[in-house]
């Protein structure tokens, strides 16, 4: 298949779903991505979102099932001239536990500490979390106010391919990403904090553990002389995809955290988010929240 | 030993009474070895998959098996129409195993398969055509009375005369409703109208219940064997191997209840109004009245009361007994409006409590006779501990002050049948006991073990008459075609009716090792006794003979004998009259819990600092048995007030999982301080009362007075989920039914 073929994977989202008929394991990038060409592939991780899912009916395996794990290229965690990179097989426990990341990223520290239960947290990996693409994905929020890029990996013609793409424009619904089936994520990219750099992450779950979030909140800046500056603000759980929220982050930009600041954010953040009802929560709780809680993260903030 | 030494030995009195036994199962459990129905396979077995209906309400048209019975490894397809005399099972006989001509509900059964594997089952029930014609869905309580609402048992159904294999035959015809009630149920003691005449203050408020299921380790099933004699063996989970009665577990009530008092702090009258969601079959959640109207009438004194209800059909899954059996409900809007009363006539919650406790000696309106009550003792026992009174009066005095982290702490007191409930013809447990050569005990008791701990307690209770260590006995408890007759696990009873069951045939072995022991010691019965064992001199604790040796001595002779004995205990408690009056219980187990909360009013989310117990249990038997059971009913009853929700949206589950059905995690779980009041019943196995359901029942009722008092705002809606909680909070309804998952 060409890339100039209109049916071709690389270009739709479209499902070919047949029968699963063959396992593979590759241990080089290469092998896998000549494996995905076709397209008809499910990739395999740690298995904490695709087992539940299949079991549940929700989704069917295609016709070879490719399990990732034995590549070297897509695990560790390492600095990179002035970005980290974590592997895409990066366990949240390994994540949590990296010296690297303890050190510049506490944020995503933040975000793993409340992420599911030890044994979820010991097979479920970076990569998954971000291709499962789900709005409340515990990790998504935190890659996004660190401005993360998600390094890809194809093969279009003989030799292999590899880019990065923001994260800010990396998912486009629920369950779904710029990916092709063609592609696979082979880790993300995260410019390295500067010294003045804060950030805070909240989840809001009914239970302390072994929960999803209702919402979540993902605040990050530079602080200098109460001033914020280089502001990113995300919600989880609030819109179809995890959301990047620039009216938030205006409200912020260039000002001093007092009280009249706070409170203008916090609107702003409740204005701009777009939720739904569920089982976990109405819209109206979910905004109530996210103001409520942008309010607290932001005092909490200015305090420190 | 030789004998000289054995002639001077002396066995000092001890007692397992109150020690801390590990269950006797517990191993097993702990390391994955016990068995649950689907680790049982039997060479050659058939796998059974049901087809369940894809309607909530609909008439069913015709079924269509002819495909799913041509393919190859399918030994049969049964429907409805291949059981002639299918015989209607549940409390009103209302409900057909296999539905005919209409389902009512999700998940109703239309057809079953038995096929040589699990997949070529489960593609039979693909190949199963059937055609419906949808009827109006009926998703709540008050839709159902509503005039002109769908009737969801217009038809009768089930034996129509001729079924006299049945012998039973035309009693279990269903006759077919005119309307949508399933049952009702009214009670009276007093008059209320005069109670109204003497009143100062009255209360009136409404509290909406939500829908809970148990959530069993083992899931249900069932294996079915001929044995080569044509006998059907049967291995199946029930609490009622004698009744063969299925139970689910979900309930709903609406509730709005009237309570009044004079200024004085004396209530004066109690009037009750529920309405149950019946679901579309009844089964035993239609009978929790009985339960809740003890509470009502009996567990505070109030002179007169008045309750009516009527559980009704809906097109939800129909509801079954939980632990508690209703208590947890009426509890939840009694001890709300004991608080509420207090501070309508500024008395202290405490106090008000105290002066309207029952106490022993009492016969309640409803006929109930307190022979051993330490309710009181509970109320004070639980305020103590927890320093009530002044964190009371602080968390009140903070409401108004600024800040979103407010503390607050709550109490709910409650009765329950600690002895039993004669609900039906017999309330009783047959125990038969033999002693073996070696003086080990076989003990073959009707009660089944279902985690409950009770194989280890009654071990406990023979070993206490025969003087022998807990390692002595076996326990022979699950198998009918063996066991003596037992009503069920249910009504907290067990450790009651057998436990007097047990030591009645131990008694009996004991007292006829005892007459051969006196012959041969040349003295009386009185004079001695069994321990160690040993036979001993009572007065001295001198040993005498090992028991083991006197068994032996009396089997081996030319006379031989054996100690082999059996006992029926039936609790001396009567059936409730038409009116629902009588002594229905031989004892009632009290308790009192006080929670502690923090209530973030910015999310509404509670955190459960702590809860303090205190429960008549008449007395400890096993205290590492008693600590488990309230501790877990406790966390049974934090998930019932604060997690556990099966939402419901026109008779489809929302949440069928455990990701959105919230079960209390580990984390989640207070600290807890439980203190045992022991009441000794006269009637009680060593004095022992039934606590099996009496921890759950009060939480949610606590937790509700705790946010009152942490907020100044009540909830009258269970759960206390986050939402509900900053809802009520911020003066917004609560929102019930969620909408399906779609975007905006
Ligand atoms: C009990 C439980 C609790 C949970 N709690 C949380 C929680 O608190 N927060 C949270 O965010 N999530 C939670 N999850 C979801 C899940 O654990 C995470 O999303 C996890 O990060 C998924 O990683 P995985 O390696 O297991 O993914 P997998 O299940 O292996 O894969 C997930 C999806 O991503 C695709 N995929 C995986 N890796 C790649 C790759 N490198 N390139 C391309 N495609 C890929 C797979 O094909 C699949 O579609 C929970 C799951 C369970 C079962």
């Amino acid at each position: 298949m060409s890339l100039g073929d209109t049916k071709s994977p690389f270009d739709s989202e479209e499902d070919p779903m047949t029968e699963l008929k063959r396992y593979f394991a590759p241990t080089s990038l290469d092998q896998a991505v000549e494996c995905l060409k076709g397209g008809n592939v499910t990739i395999l991780a740690g298995g904490t979102d695709l087992t539940p899912q299949s079991q549940a009916g929700r989704i069917k395996f295609r016709e070879t099932l490719m399990n990732i794990r034995h590549i070297p290229q897509l695990s560790g965690i390492t600095l990179e001239g002035n970005e980290i990179r974590i592997g895409a097989l990066a366990t949240i426990t390994e994540i949590m536990e990296h010296p690297l990341v303890r050190q510049h990223l506490p944020v995503l520290v933040e975000a793993c500490d409340h992420f599911a239960s030890d044994q979820i947290r010991n097979a479920g990996t970076l990569g998954g979390n971000i291709c499962n693409a789900s709005p409340a994905g515990d990790t998504l929020v935190p890659l996004l106010v660190l401005d993360a890029c998600v390094e890809l990996a194809s093969m279009p013609e003989a030799k292999l391919y590899r880019h990065c793409m923001p994260i800010s424009t990396f998912f486009t619904g629920p369950g779904k990403t710029r990916k092709s089936l063609c592609e696979l994520v082979t880790g993300v990219r995260i410019p390295v904090p500067s010294p003045d750099h804060r950030s805070r992450f909240y989840k809001h779950g009914t239970r302390p553990a072994l929960d999803i979030s209702t919402i979540s909140i993902g605040i990050a800046g530079d602080i200098k002389d109460g001033v914020i500056s280089n502001v990113r603000v995300a919600f989880g759980a609030v819109a179809p995809t995890p959301l990047r929220a620039t009216a938030t982050e205006s409200a912020l930009e260039g000002r001093h955290l007092d009280a009249a600041t706070i409170e203008a954010a916090a609107v702003a953040a409740r204005d701009e988010v777009n939720p739904i009802d569920d089982v976990r929560a109405t819209a109206w709780y979910r905004r109530e929240m996210i103001h409520n809680m942008t309010k607290r993260v932001l005092e909490n903030v200015a305090q420190a | 030993m030789n004998v000289a030494e054995k002639k001077h030995r002396v066995i000092e009195p001890d007692s397992l009474i109150g020690k801390r036994i590990p269950k006797m199962d517990a191993p097993d459990k702990a390391s994955g070895r016990t068995r649950y129905i689907h680790d049982i396979n039997l060479p050659g077995q058939l796998h059974g998959k049901i087809l369940r209906s894809a309607r909530i309400h609909a008439l069913i048209k015709s079924i269509d098996t002819s495909a799913a019975r041509a393919l190859p490894g399918v030994h049969v397809v049964i429907t409805a129409a291949d059981i002639a005399d299918q015989r209607p099972i549940g409390v009103a006989k209302d409900h057909f195993p296999l539905k005919v001509g209409r389902v009512r509900s999700q998940r109703d059964e239309i057809a079953a398969v038995a096929a040589e594997s699990e997949e070529i089952a489960e593609a039979a029930l693909k190949l199963i055509k059937v055609e419906y014609e949808d009827l109006p869905v009926i998703g709540n309580p008050e839709d159902s009375i509503k005039p002109g609402a769908v009737l969801i048992h217009p038809e009768p159904h089930g034996a129509d005369g001729t079924h006299l294999h049945l012998k039973q035959g035309t009693s279990i015809a269903h006759k077919g409703k005119p309307d949508n009630v399933a049952m009702r149920f009214d009670y009276t003691h007093g008059d209320v109208v005069h109670g109204e005449a003497e009143s100062d203050v009255v209360i009136e408020d409404t509290f909406k219940l939500h829908y809970v299921t148990h959530c069993c380790m083992g899931v249900s099933g069932m294996i079915a064997e001929f044995d080569a004699g044509g006998n059907v063996l049967m291995y199946s989970n029930t609490q009622v191997p004698f009744l063969h009665k299925r139970e689910f577990a979900e309930y709903l009530n609406i509730d709005p209840a009237r309570i009044r008092s004079r200024k004085d702090g004396t209530l004066t009258f109690r009037q009750v109004h529920t309405l149950h969601d019946n679901g579309a079959y009844t089964s035993w959640g239609a009978t929790t009245p009985f339960v809740m109207m003890q509470t009502f009438s009996s567990l505070y004194r109030v002179p007169h009361c008045d309750y009516h209800t009527a559980a009704v059909y809906t097109n939800n899954p129909y509801a079954g007994s939980f632990r508690g059996y209703g208590n947890l409900q009426a509890t939840f809007a009694i001890e709300q409006h004991m608080d509420m009363l207090a501070e309508t006539i500024g008395m202290d919650p405490l106090e008000f409590r105290m002066k309207n406790a029952q106490e022993a000696g009492e016969v309640t309106g409803q006929g109930m006779s307190f022979k051993s009550c330490g309710f009181k003792d509970c109320i004070k026992t639980a305020a103590g501990r927890s320093d009530f009174s002044r964190k009371f009066a602080e968390n009140h005095a903070n409401q108004k002050k600024p800040g979103n982290i407010k503390r607050g702490i709550g109490m709910a007191s409650m009765l329950h049948v600690g002895g039993g409930a004669k609900i039906y013809p017999s309330d009783g447990c047959g125990t038969i006991l033999k002693l073996d050569d070696f003086a080990n005990v076989t003990l073959i008791t009707g009660a089944s073990e279902i985690g409950q701990g009770s194989e280890t307690v009654l071990s406990q209770l023979v070993c206490e008459e025969l003087g022998l260590p807990i390692s002595a006995v076996t326990v022979v408890n699950n198998d009918t075609a063996i066991t003596p007759w037992d009503v069920g696990v249910h009504a907290s009873r067990t450790t009651f009716v057998a436990g007097n069951s047990a030591i009645g045939a131990a008694r009996k072995a004991k007292s006829k090792i005892l007459a051969v022991a006196a012959k041969k010691f040349d003295c009386t019965e009185a004079d001695l006794d069994l321990r160690g064992g040993f036979v001993i001199r009572a007065d001295s604790g001198e040993a005498l003979v090992e028991l083991s040796k006197l068994l032996r001595n009396l089997h081996f002779q030319d006379k031989a004998e054996l100690v082999m004995t059996t006992f029926y205990y039936e609790p001396p408690s009567v059936h409730q009259d038409k009116g629902f009056k009588g002594d229905v219980s031989a004892a009632y187990a009290w308790g009192t819990q006080v929670v502690e909360v923090e209530v973030d009013t910015d999310t509404g989310f509670i955190k459960l600092l702590k809860v303090t117990g205190a429960h008549d249990v008449g007395r400890v038997l096993n205290r590492l048995g008693i600590e488990g059971q309230i501790e877990g009913g406790v966390v049974m009853g934090q998930g019932y007030a604060f997690t556990e929700d099966l939402m419901i949206e026109d008779g489809k589950m929302k949440n069928p999982n455990f990701r959105d059905y919230k079960l209390v995690t580990a984390p989640e779980i207070p600290e807890m301080d439980i203190a045992f009041i022991e009441s000794m019943d006269g009637e009680g196995p060593q004095g022992a009362k039934g606590v099996g359901e009496a921890p759950a029942i009060c939480m949610a009722a606590a937790a509700a007075n705790a946010i009152a008092n942490a907020t100044g705002t009540r909830l009258f809606e269970l759960p206390f989920t986050p939402e509900k909680v900053y809802r009520a909070l911020h003066g917004q309804a609560p929102k019930r039914y969620w909408k399906p998952w779609k975007a905006e």
